[in-house]
């Protein structure tokens, strides 16, 4: 017979970990499933210069097509031969997935904003979608909830379109992004230091962040939020949690009276099926997995009245971008500028009142802006010449480089965007992978547009010089890899923020994936309830982007963990009243 | 580093390739492409690209070229000239060199080469990130507040 629990947890990253976290605080006998490896932050995570690795932070040459990461951080990257996907023909989209303990919290940009009304109650404003089944007043008590115990250091602000919460005492600015807020001042924009669930000071005996600048391989010392270093230590210490790592879920099973009976995961070295049976079952192993596994548990889809799991599927708009130096910090000290690994936040300022309207396109973008030091001069093999000037040149525009990138540009929610199971193909483990169908359309791309001639516009009054050999905007480079293409010493269409390429080309990273199965008031329109909880079997919870019925232009992160909160607080009151 | 088989390069196209390096970053004040062992970092990349036969390809078309060039049998002033020469299209658009290729390739993998070094990206640099701070320097420059 299967074992049994109170609820199974499906995934470890921000949402699996929080349901975990909450579920066993509340006396519930919890087993946590995560498809990939443990990892130790202090062994794993450590602070390594390039130069003390074999391929300076690359991967062997010819590698990276089986790991998605690097030297530094394959621990915690997935593996694409054992992973596959498909697409449609039209369709550009990297997924960019992990598959370890803690998932996408060990390496994530840790930006943390709450979404606000207008975003909530978009298609009420502008005509376009679909509402969210919540409002801000049910949401607000839940970000605080999290950012109180994650820790989020940010400034308050009081802007509407960019709620202010319970923060941390926010991270200085350096001299670029002092720079750059200077120039937002004058073109009348906001701005703020970026939100990040990243400690100032002590906070839940975790350590402040020291600096050094190298969350997206991994906080040694849990400064910044993640899974195995904030939920996953007080979920164990209740002593009802169970965790089994390198399990690879292959479905929900059913019983007869229309709930979850439980799971099925293939062990992930030994291919053996195992059975594991609870009363309550949580999907939370990331937003386009939770979809695969309710299409694979059932034909066309389990929980699908509505007919529309796997549609509405959307992922930030992003790409363009500015880079070059500030010149006047040409030729400067060398400083710290990098240890953050962060920057400055223009919230949107269009189409969040009537005020603000922009004719040409609805929703808005949100514009990040750093510069100064980064570990690799990213522009120097572009810059023209050799010998002893051009090495000063490289030194007196390291400290000068600038970039500005978009954050969070809305995309809108379209039908015909959507994923299925691929007919052919499977993973390692045999399970059917999932084919996405996902393109741009035209409001999407005026967006990126817009936010291309803003962020110009930004870089102008900060009285930048554009540079090559930077690629697009975004946070500090990584070096080209060795046999990457020559980006050459003139200024390429993706130096100067990729303008005029054909339509085709991917709009964004594809990281912050949300939808496919979209809260709604009623079971007709969407495939989940305002809770999470899916409209059709009542004990069976999907956390993730899933619900999102639009995207807003806020980072998701943060909004899927409130919702998970959410979540699990009607979780608990449901199985109080089951046993009563 | 002194009787250093190269494992890629011949020896004479090894021979070359570390002098071009050092002109491409000599050293200096700072350190340069000799001290960081920029040649033999490219050709223990290139022995490991076994993977990418496109690369290694583009790598022995050049040390063709260059050799083509006059580079491997000229003495330092004939080889600075040649430096000269074949970078000339990276400053001016309508320049050819039928050595400029090589010129780039060998720019491109000796800068990463040089600045993922020690004495490249600590001592040249002088790199401040991936260390332990009490806190992050705030700019002090009361002219960067305006414009």
């Amino acid at each position: 017979m299967a074992e049994r629990y109170d609820a199974i947890v499906v995934g470890s990253g921000a949402c699996g970990g929080w349901a975990a976290m909450a579920l066993t605080k509340a006396g519930m006998k919890v087993l946590l499933l995560e498809a990939g490896s443990p990892v130790n932050p202090a062994k794993d995570f450590h602070h390594t210069f390039l130069y003390r690795m074999e391929y300076r932070g690359q991967s062997k040459p010819g590698s990276l097509r089986r790991y998605s990461g690097s030297e530094r951080n394959y621990r915690i990257m997935l593996d694409n031969l054992e992973n596959p996907y498909t697409t449609a023909p039209d369709t550009v989209y990297n997924w960019g997935r992990s598959r370890a303990l803690g998932g996408r919290t060990l390496h994530w940009a840790r930006a943390s904003d709450r979404m606000a009304d207008y975003e909530f109650k978009a298609a009420s404003r502008d005509g376009y979608g679909m509402d969210w089944a919540v409002s801000y007043a049910d949401m607000k008590p839940y970000y605080d909830r999290v950012e109180s115990f994650i820790g989020v250091s940010a400034a308050k602000e009081g802007l509407p379109q960019f709620p202010d919460g319970v923060f941390l005492p926010p991270m200085p600015l350096n001299c670029a992004e002092t720079i750059f807020t200077a120039a937002c001042k004058s073109l009348g924009w906001s701005t703020t230091p970026r939100r990040l669930a990243q400690l100032t000071r002590m906070h839940n005996n975790r350590p402040p962040c020291h600096y050094c600048g190298n969350c997206v391989n991994g906080c040694d010392v849990g400064a910044m939020f993640n899974t195995v270093a904030v939920t996953l230590p007080p979920a164990l210490k209740t002593g009802n949690l169970e965790v089994r790592t390198d399990s690879v879920v292959a479905q929900v099973r059913m019983n007869g009276e229309n709930r979850a009976q439980g799971v099925t995961y293939i062990e992930r070295f030994t291919m053996k099926p195992v059975d594991v049976d609870a009363n309550y079952v949580v999907l939370a192993g990331s937003t386009l997995e939770n979809t695969r596994l309710l299409l694979l548990s059932a034909k066309g889809g389990l929980a699908n009245s509505s007919g529309t799991l796997g549609q509405y599927m959307m992922d930030q708009v992003g790409g363009g971008g500015v880079s070059g130096i500030l010149p006047r910090l040409k030729g400067g000290p060398s400083r710290l500028d990098d240890g953050k690994s962060s920057g400055i936040t223009v919230p949107n300022f269009q189409n969040f009142d009537k005020k603000s309207e922009n004719k040409d396109f609805i929703r808005g973008y949100v514009i990040n802006a750093t510069g100064g030091q980064t570990e690799y001069p990213q522009f120097a093999a572009s810059l023209p010449g050799y010998g002893s000037a051009w090495k000063k040149e490289v030194k007196s525009r390291y400290v000068a480089q600038a970039r500005v990138w978009i954050a969070g540009g809305e995309m809108l929610a379209r039908k015909e965007n959507f994923v299925e199971l691929d007919p052919e193909v499977k993973d390692h483990w045999s399970i059917p992978v999932l084919k996405i169908h996902f393109t741009h359309c035209d409001n999407d791309r005026k967006i990126i547009a817009d936010f291309q001639q803003k962020a110009e516009e930004l870089f102008r009054k900060a009285g930048g010089e554009v540079m090559a050999g930077l690629g697009r905007g975004g946070p500090a480079g990584f070096p080209g890899a060795p046999g990457s293409p020559d980006v050459g010493a003139q200024p390429t269409a993706a130096a100067r923020g990729g303008r005029g390429a054909g339509g085709t080309r991917a709009l964004g990273g594809s990281i912050h994936e949300v939808g496919t199965a979209r809260m709604s008031a009623g079971p007709k329109d969407g495939v989940l309830t305002s809770f999470c909880q899916t409209h059709d079997v009542g004990n069976l919870y999907v956390f993730g982007g899933n619900a999102f019925p639009s995207t807003g232009d806020k980072h998701p992160t943060l909004t899927m963990m409130a919702l998970t909160a959410r979540g699990c607080d009607h979780l608990i009151e449901q199985a109080k009243g089951r046993k009563a | 580093m002194r009787d250093y088989k190269p494992a890629f390069f011949a020896p004479e196209d090894f021979a070359a390739l570390q002098s071009f390096t050092e002109i491409l970053i000599p050293t200096d004040d700072a350190p340069g492409a000799r001290e960081a062992h920029c040649a033999h970092y490219i050709d223990f990349l290139l022995q490991a690209s076994g993977d990418v036969p496109q690369t290694q390809k583009a790598w022995r078309d050049a040390m063709t070229a260059l050799k083509d060039s006059g580079f491997h049998a000229a003495d330092a002033q004939g080889r600075a000239a040649l430096v000269e020469a074949m970078s000339k299209p990276e400053r001016d658009r309508a320049a050819t060199h039928p050595a400029y290729q090589a010129y780039r390739l060998i720019k491109q993998q000796n800068t990463f080469a040089f600045y993922t070094s020690r004495a490249g990206m600590i001592e040249a640099l002088e790199y401040k990130g991936n260390s332990f701070n009490a806190s992050f320097p705030a700019c002090s420059h009361p002219e960067h507040y305006k414009l």
